[in-house]
């Protein structure tokens, strides 16, 4: 049974890279472009994992997360965030919300596939 | 000390160090430019940079650390090289490091930096630092697709027996946080080939006490795998701190990293550092370890070494490997760091004492040798020869290696011949040759002189030294040594040689010597240190008018040296100058006439002789066939006192001429503190300076090199006679 990817980015160019590359390694992907977004389209289906970015309109990855972590079918959800290696302290409250790995931007797609075959391999 | 105090001096300690790591930076780049730059080169060139950034930002000199933030980027990219140097981008690079220096002492004296001067240099580093972002951009990239090469690599499986171990004891919170420990070890099967799992169930609780969403099982698990200790670390990356991770390496690791860590390079002085080197510790680990040491809370915090041993995470014999590398390390760093630094002051009063205790111990023994106790003649000699050894001991503090001043020259040539469209090569010798730190900082400027005088003057244009028959590259050769107390310092080219016609012709222009003066070569070469001189057909930039050598001869003068002139036509000029060692304490030799004491450098006595009788009238003498000149200082100082029947002839030599000074008396070698005459006395001649003798009397100390100049040409007593004269009455 494949695995389902949700990917959450404000930039439609990123998350078709993702998409690409994931897909190419087997993985089923949704695509949102923002925390509300993602949280509408999740609607409860079964996620093997959530990248999500951090700075996006709507509402923003930090708070995403801390709303996802909340909902019992996504509570042992892995996350990854993106960070930018200059956001410490982003990655920080992001660790705190429930994301505990992290991929940096500007990332290489095959960074982004070890990150996510290390958690749900 | 205040905290002012501390900032400032600080700072001049800062204001040292930039000066050094600046003039390194620029010896590198005249060395790349040269061609003949070595592996370290670039890293040391870096390091330069780095560190006056550093430490430029700890004094808040944020235009230092901008400017210099630039530079450091340029040079980091030549290090990995992702540039490579260019005669262009030395040439930038020279100027940036001007700008750093003009940067760091504009601020230190509390000027405004010149900002502008920054971005117009930043603006031509551009060239090299904008192609960085494309590759750095493709950097990350490379990296994943290593990786991925070596996973394949590893697909193969080891051929090794023994086995990577990893015993991994999760935090219990990890599921909660979508970690799965079985993704991690799924996903280790990349790294190679898992030949063992066991499930670790000592923390199971009871069924009534688990909690489901906890994770309570650890995992140790034998790896096979070709793959280093960082990368295996890599797949645990996103596991929470507080779990407990144990990467131990194969038994046949083991031995490989003590080799690796014999043939590091011999530079980190730290254990942690060495290990992380070497590879059997990661960053990552060398990090908790350090924390681990920190929040000890012992008196005597565990040492590094024992933590890493006690927590698995490198086995012991590594540790000892590393440890007695450190040890060979830190012996080689305090060896190199044997040199002291010394305030120049302290080291003049030092040596002032010094010669007042020499006085003192001359004294002492005087008066021994007076009231005729042996036993007090005996100590008082012992005394003044530890005191003398202590002199020499101080005087030779004060000695540094000629190299100092010469170390500057190259940049100066390259930047004078690429002013003058030359091709020229610098060729240094003898710059281990030591004199007083003072000459050093004085001969500077004289010889910065006659090496822009030999690039411009001396070496042709390329097609006149190729027409010629020469090589097209002129050189201009500095060599220093040692002769008889003297330094000797020669600037020699292997130009066109001195022209004496056309100098004798310009000499007679400019009405320096009269027309149909009958003057040999050498008195003609001696001609273009006349003040006003100048045979440049065309007046450069550099030199050419007329001031300049004039100036170097006063200047050498005044330091008690000469200076020599050889040269022959179409083969090059030397201009040879010499100079005493030491301005301070010298051998004296004590000589008398009449009821005047006067002291004789003992370096320039080379014998004593009876003054031949029937010579009265004669100003000189046969002495193993050759002719000797002689100057009867009774005579030129003026003196009336009785004469002896017997006068004798103490022969001098300095700077390859030979004279006689006739005296009375002759008392024999002594200490000499010299002693300035003073301003009102400065301009005597013949004499350089004064010293008190072991009976408090006043000695005036000859200066050889002028009176051998006198005696050869003859000419101070129609001079200078009257005031020599003077001179005697101010020491009577």
């Amino acid at each position: 049974m494949s695995k389902t990817v949700m990917i959450v980015d404000d930039s439609a160019s990123i998350r078709q890279v993702v998409s690409i590359t994931l897909h190419g390694a087997g993985y089923e992907v949704i695509e949102a472009c923002d925390g509300k977004d993602a949280l509408t389209k999740l609607g409860g289906q079964r996620v093997h994992l959530v990248i999500s970015d951090v700075n996006m309109p709507n509402m923003d990855g930090i708070t995403f997360v801390r709303e996802l972590k909340k909902l019992g079918s996504y509570k042992f959800t892995p996350v990854i965030m993106l960070t930018t290696e200059a956001a410490d302290e982003k990655k920080r409250d992001g660790q705190a919300a429930g994301a505990k790995a992290w991929v940096v931007k500007p990332f290489a797609p095959q960074q982004m596939l070890s990150a996510v075959s290390q958690l749900i391999m | 000390m205040d905290t002012n105090d501390e900032l400032a001096e600080a700072l001049g300690v800062f204001m040292e160090e930039a000066r050094e790591l600046l003039a390194q930076m620029e010896e590198i780049l005249l060395r790349e430019e040269a061609g003949g730059g070595s592996e370290e080169d670039l890293p040391a060139l870096f390091r330069c940079a780095h560190t006056i950034k550093g430490s430029a930002g700890m004094f808040g000199f944020d235009e230092v650390v901008r400017f210099t933030h630039v530079v450091e980027n340029v040079l980091d990219r030549l290090r990995n090289g992702a540039i490579g140097f260019s005669r262009q981008l030395v040439g930038v690079l020279l100027d940036c490091q001007d700008h750093i220096a003009g940067l760091v002492s504009t601020i230190a004296e509390g000027g405004t930096p010149d900002i502008a001067r920054s971005d117009e240099l930043i603006a031509e580093l551009r060239a090299w630092t904008a192609a960085d972002d494309a590759a750095g951009a493709a950097a990350p990239r490379q990296l994943p697709a290593e990786s991925a090469v070596r996973v394949a690599a590893s697909g193969g499986g080891g051929t090794g027996s023994d086995y990577w171990h990893l015993s991994l004891r999760f935090a219990p919170g990890i599921l909660a946080e979508g970690m799965d420990p079985m993704c991690f070890i799924n996903y280790l099967g990349t790294c190679g080939r898992i030949v063992h799992v066991e499930t670790i169930t000592d923390h199971l609780p009871t069924l009534d006490e688990a909690d489901p969403e906890l994770c309570h099982i650890g995992f140790e698990v034998a790896l096979d795998s070709p793959a280093g200790k960082e990368e295996i670390e890599r797949v645990f990356q996103f596991v929470a701190e507080n779990s407990h991770i144990v990467i131990l390496p194969p038994h046949s690791k083991a031995t490989e990293f003590i080799g690796l860590i014999e043939s590091l390079d011999e530079d980190s002085a730290r254990l942690g550092e060495i290990l992380v080197a070497c590879g059997t510790l990661t960053p990552q680990e060398l990090d908790t370890a350090l924390r681990a040491q920190q929040q000890s809370r012992q008196d005597t915090p565990p040492r590094l070494g024992a933590i890493l041993v006690d927590s698995g995470m490198v086995a012991p014999a590594v540790v000892g490997a590393a440890i007695e590398k450190q040890q060979r390390n830190e012996e080689k760093r305090r060896s190199e760091t044997k040199s002291l630094k010394v305030p120049s002051e302290r080291l003049d009063a030092l040596i002032d004492r010094v010669g007042e205790l020499v006085i003192a111990g001359a004294g002492t023994h005087a008066q021994a040798v007076k009231i005729q106790r042996r036993d007090l003649q005996e100590s008082a000699s012992l005394l003044l020869s530890l005191v003398e050894d202590i002199r020499d001991m101080a005087l030779r503090l004060r000695m540094v290696a000629i190299g100092e001043v010469f170390s500057r020259f190259p940049r100066v040539v390259r930047d004078v011949s690429r002013e003058l469209g030359k091709d020229i090569e610098l060729r240094i010798s003898g710059a281990e040759a030591e004199l007083d730190k003072s000459m050093v900082e004085k001969v500077g400027d004289p010889l910065m002189h006659l090496i822009r005088n030999s690039m411009d003057h001396g070496i042709e244009a390329a097609e006149v030294r190729a027409a010629s028959g020469k090589p097209v590259r002129g050189t201009v050769a500095l060599n220093a040594c040692h002769e008889s107390g003297a330094i000797i310092i020669e600037v020699a080219d292997d130009g066109g040689g001195l022209d004496a016609d056309r100098i004798l012709k310009k000499a007679i222009e400019k009405g320096i010597v009269a027309e149909g003066a009958n003057l040999s070569t050498q008195e003609i070469y001696q001609l273009i240190l006349a003040p006003g001189f100048s045979t440049a057909e065309t007046v450069t930039n550099l030199s050419g008018r007329g001031v300049g050598m004039d100036v170097v001869k006063n200047n050498v003068e005044a330091l008690r040296g000469t200076l020599d002139i050889d040269s022959v036509p179409g083969q090059g000029t030397t201009i040879r100058l010499c100079l005493p060692l030491t301005l301070a304490i010298i051998d004296g030799f004590h000589v008398g006439v009449g009821s005047t004491h006067f002291i004789v450098p003992l370096d320039m006595v080379v014998e004593c002789v009876e003054l031949p009788t029937g010579l009265d009238h004669f100003d000189y003498m046969e002495q193993r066939g050759e002719a000797l000149p002689f100057v009867r200082l009774r005579q030129l100082f003026g003196e009336h006192g009785p004469a002896h029947i017997r006068p004798r002839v103490v022969i001098v030599r300095f700077a390859g001429k030979r004279a006689g000074l006739v005296v009375d008396r002759i008392y024999g070698k002594c200490q000499t503190v010299i002693k300035p005459l003073g301003p009102l006395f400065e301009q005597v001649p013949c004499v350089s300076g004064s010293t008190i003798l072991g009976d408090g009397e006043v000695a005036l100390i000859i200066d050889v090199a002028q009176l051998i100049q006198g005696v050869v040409t003859r000419n101070w007593q129609a001079t200078h006679g009257g005031t020599a004269r003077g001179a005697t009455a101010l020491a009577a």
